[in-house]
C-alpha cells in the first residue's frame, strides 16, 4: 500500500538522514521525496511516498516521536493521492 | 572559561556527581576540566564498560548515567553500550570527543561519523556545531534522556569547542504541560476489568522506570488481580506475592505460560510484546481482549491490536484503574497452577544444580542486595530463581542480550550504592568479554562479588544446538578456558572454586562475608539446560520441559 506522508520538522543538518533511516528501518521502502527548507522559519517541510504491507501508522508514530518534528499527516491509498494531486 | 570547562559546570547542574569514561586525544580538554572540576571519573578499561557502568548506575538508581569517550574508536566502542541502553530504555547521556571543526570531513586522525553511527542506537544524538548551542544542547539532552520513555543521547563535541571561549547559559526553566488523565479511557478500562473472569496483569520494565512500582504493588494487592512480568520487571512485585507467577515467555514459568493463554482480558503495563516474551505472536493470549498502558504511543498497536490502550504516565494510571474484582475461581485455578508447576530443586549426585545455588543466595544475601547478570543460561536461570527487592535490583541486559554486561553493570551499580551489596553473576563466555573491568574493580577497591558459573561452554547456544541443530556443537567449547581464581587474583581480588554440592555453604558464606571484591568460580555440568522452553515459533503453551 502506498502513503503520502507531509512532514514539518525543526531545520537540522542530519533530519532527512533520521527520517529516512526510520522509513527503511520500519520497513517502508519510500517510492520519492522531496524536502525544502524554509530559512525564515527554520523549518524543513517533507513530502514523501512510502509502500509498505505494513500499516502507515507503524511509521507516522515513529516519526512523530524524532525529535524535532512538529507535525506529520498522512493520506493513505493510491486513489486518495491521486484525488488530491 | 572554556567549552571543556563549561561542561563539567552544566554537568553539575544537572546534578551529576559521577561519570564513567576512557580518555583520548579529542577529549583531552575535558579529561583537562574533569581534573580538578568537581565531578568524580572513573576510568573504566575499555569504552563499552564504560557505557555499562553508565547503564548500571542508572538502572540501579533511576538517575541518568553518564558516560565519555574519545572520537574514532573511543566512539565505536561505545556503540553496544548504546544500543543495549537504547532497546531497555536506559537514560543515559554519552559524551565524545570530535576532531576539530575545521577538520571534520577530511577524514582526520580518528575522525568518524559518530553522528551518524548514534542514529540507530540513541533516542537522539547533537553535534554542536558552536560555543552558543553547548549550554542549550546538554540541557536538552538529560530532558530528552530521561523524559517519556526513557533512552541514551549522544552529545558530540569537536575539540576546538572544547578550548574556544564559552558562551553563558541559563538553565530554561522547562513548563511542564500536565496532560490531564483520559477519564473516559480509565471508566472503559474499569468496567473491561470488573467483567472479565480471567484478567492478567502482564508487567514490563516501563513500570520501573516511571517510578511506579508502590503505585503497581497497590493494585495488586487491592484487586488481587493475578500478574506475570517479562525479565526487565523483575522485582515489581514482590515474589511471594499470593498470585504473581514470575516471568513469562521463552524461559517463563510454566504458570505463567499456561495463565497468559488462558486469560480473558491481558491488561499490558509499561511492556512491549517483545518476541521473547510473546512466543508465536498469534496464539499469544489467543482468547484475551487487551488493554495496553504505556507512555510510547509507538507501542501501541505495533504487534498486538489492542481494545484499549491508555498512553499516559503510569503513576497516575495505575491508581485510576485499581477496582475491587469477583474472580474467586480464577484466583484459585492460578494458586494451584503455582502449586502444581512450582520449581523443583532436586537434583540427582554431587555435581551443582545452578537453580538450587541461586536459589540459596538469593535467600541469604542481605536486604537490597543488587544482581547485575551476564547472559545465556545462568542469565535465565537469576530471572528464574532468584528474587529482589525491587526492580533496581534486578539489573540484566534484557533488549540487547549483551554479553560483557554483567560485571561493568555491577561496577556502576557499585559505585552508585556503596551501602549496598552488589553481586554479578557471569558464564565464563560472558566474563571475558569484558574482563578487563576487573581493573577497574581493582582500581576503586570495589567489593563486588562475582559469582562465576562456568560450564566450560558457550551454554545457551549449545542448548540450542542440541535442541535445534542435531547436536553439531560449532565453536561452543570452551575447555580451554583460563584459570578464572588465577585471573582475578591477578587483579588482586580473592576467589575460590567450588564443583560439588557439599561445598556450596561454607563457599557461600566467604563469598557473602568478604570485605572486598570476590570470586565464587562454581563449575556446572555442560549438559545442564534451562526449562521450561518455548522452541522458536511455537505459541507459549507449547513449552519443553526435557530434553526427551
Ligand atoms: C555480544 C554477544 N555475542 C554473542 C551472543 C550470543 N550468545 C547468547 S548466550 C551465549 C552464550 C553465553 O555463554 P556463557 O556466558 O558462558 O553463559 P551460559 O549460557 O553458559 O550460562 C552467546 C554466545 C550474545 N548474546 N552477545
Amino acid at each position: 500500500m502506498k502513503s503520502l506522508l507531509i512532514i514539518e520538522a525543526q531545520k537540522s543538518p542530519e533530519f532527512l538522514e533520521r527520517l529516512l533511516r526510520v522509513c527503511r528501518h520500519r520497513g517502508f521502502t519510500v517510492d520519492s521525496i522531496n524536502a525544502e527548507t524554509a530559512n525564515i522559519k527554520q523549518s524543513t517541510h517533507v513530502t514523501l511516498t512510502v509502500c509498505s504491507d505494513r500499516d502507515i501508522s507503524l511509521l507516522t508514530k515513529q516519526i512523530e516521536k524524532i525529535v524535532g518534528v512538529t507535525q506529520v499527516a498522512t493520506l493513505q491509498q493510491e486513489q486518495n493521492i491521486k484525488a488530491t494531486a | 572559561m572554556n567549552g571543556a570547562n563549561f561542561v563539567v559546570q552544566a554537568l553539575k547542574e544537572q546534578n551529576v556527581s559521577q561519570v564513567f569514561g576512557y580518555p583520548g586525544g579529542a577529549i583531552m580538554p575535558l579529561y583537562d576540566a574533569l581534573f580538578d572540576g568537581g565531578v568524580n571519573h572513573l576510568l573504566c578499561r575499555h569504552e563499552q564498560g564504560a557505557a555499562m557502568a553508565a547503564i548500571g548506575y542508572a538502572r540501579s538508581t533511576g538517575k541518568v548515567g553518564v558516560c565519555i569517550a574519545t572520537s574514532g574508536p573511543g566512539a565505536t566502542n561505545l556503540i553496544t553500550g548504546l544500543a543495549d541502553a537504547l532497546l531497555d530504555s536506559v537514560p543515559i547521556v554519552a559524551i565524545t570527543g570530535q576532531v576539530p571543526t575545521y577538520l571534520i570531513g577530511t577524514d582526520a586522525f580518528q575522525e568518524i561519523d559518530v553522528l551518524g553511527l548514534s542514529l540507530a542506537c540513541t533516542k537522539h544524538s547533537f553535534m554542536v556545531s558552536s560555543a552558543e548551542e553547548l549550554g542549550p544542547i546538554i540541557e536538552q539532552a538529560f530532558e530528552i534522556a530521561s523524559s517519556g520513555r526513557p533512552g541514551p543521547v549522544l552529545i558530540d563535541i569537536p575539540k576546538d569547542i572544547q578550548i574556544g571561549p564559552s558562551v553563558t547559559h541559563h538553565l530554561a526553566k522547562l513548563v511542564k504541560t500536565e496532560k490531564s488523565i483520559d477519564h473516559k479511557a480509565i471508566e472503559q478500562a474499569k468496567s473491561m476489568l470488573q467483567v472479565a473472569q480471567k484478567p492478567l496483569l502482564y508487567i514490563g520494565g516501563g513500570v520501573g522506570m516511571a517510578g511506579a512500582v508502590k503505585e503497581l504493588r497497590d493494585l495488586i494487592k487491592y484487586s488481587k488481580i493475578p500478574s506475570v512480568c517479562t525479565l526487565k520487571a523483575i522485582g515489581c512485585v514482590p515474589h511471594d506475592s499470593p498470585f504473581f507467577m514470575g516471568m513469562v515467555g521463552m524461559h517463563g514459568s510454566k504458570a505463567s505460560n499456561l495463565a497468559i493463554q488462558e486469560c480473558d482480558l491481558l491488561i499490558a503495563v509499561g511492556a512491549r510484546f517483545d518476541d521473547r516474551v510473546t512466543g508465536k505472536l498469534d496464539e499469544f493470549a489467543e482468547n484475551a481482549k487487551v488493554i495496553h498502558l504505556d507512555i510510547d504511543t509507538a507501542e501501541i498497536d505495533k504487534l498486538r491490536q489492542v481494545t484499549l490502550s491508555i498512553t499516559d504516565d503510569l503513576k497516575k494510571v495505575l491508581p485510576a484503574i485499581n477496582t475491587k474484582l469477583s474472580i474467586t475461581s480464577w484466583q484459585k485455578h492460578i494458586a494451584k497452577m503455582k502449586i502444581d508447576y512450582a520449581n523443583r530443586y532436586d537434583h540427582p549426585g554431587d555435581p551443582i544444580f545452578a537453580p538450587a545455588l541461586l536459589r540459596q543466595l538469593a535467600e541469604l544475601m542481605p536486604a537490597n542486595t543488587v544482581i547485575c547478570s551476564d547472559v545465556g543460561q545462568h542469565q535465565m536461570w537469576v530471572a528464574q530463581h532468584m528474587f529482589v527487592d525491587f526492580p533496581e535490583n534486578h539489573i540484566s541486559s534484557s533488549g540487547l542480550g549483551t554479553m560483557g554486561f554483567g560485571v561493568p553493570a555491577a561496577v556502576g551499580a557499585q559505585v552508585a550504592r556503596p551501602d549496598n551489596m552488589v553481586i554479578a553473576v557471569s558464564g565464563d563466555g560472558s566474563f571475558m568479554m569484558n574482563v578487563q573491568e576487573l581493573g577497574t574493580i581493582k582500581r576503586k577497591q570495589l567489593p563486588i562479588k562475582i559469582l562465576l558459573i562456568d560450564n566450560q561452554r558457550l551454554g545457551m547456544v549449545r542448548q540450542w544446538q542440541k535442541l535445534f541443530f542435531n547436536g553439531r556443537y560449532s565453536e561452543t567449547v570452551l575447555t580451554d578456558n583460563p584459570d578464572f581464581v588465577t585471573l582475578a587474583s591477578a587483579f588482586d581480588i580473592p576467589g575460590e572454586s567450588i564443583k560439588s554440592k557439599s561445598q556450596i555453604d561454607q563457599a557461600l558464606q566467604r563469598f557473602l562475608n568478604s570485605d572486598g571484591a570476590y570470586l565464587l568460580h562454581v563449575s556446572i555440568s555442560e549438559e545442564e539446560n534451562v526449562w521450561p522452553l518455548v522452541p522458536p515459533g511455537a505459541p507459549n503453551d507449547k513449552m519443553m520441559e526435557s530434553v526427551e
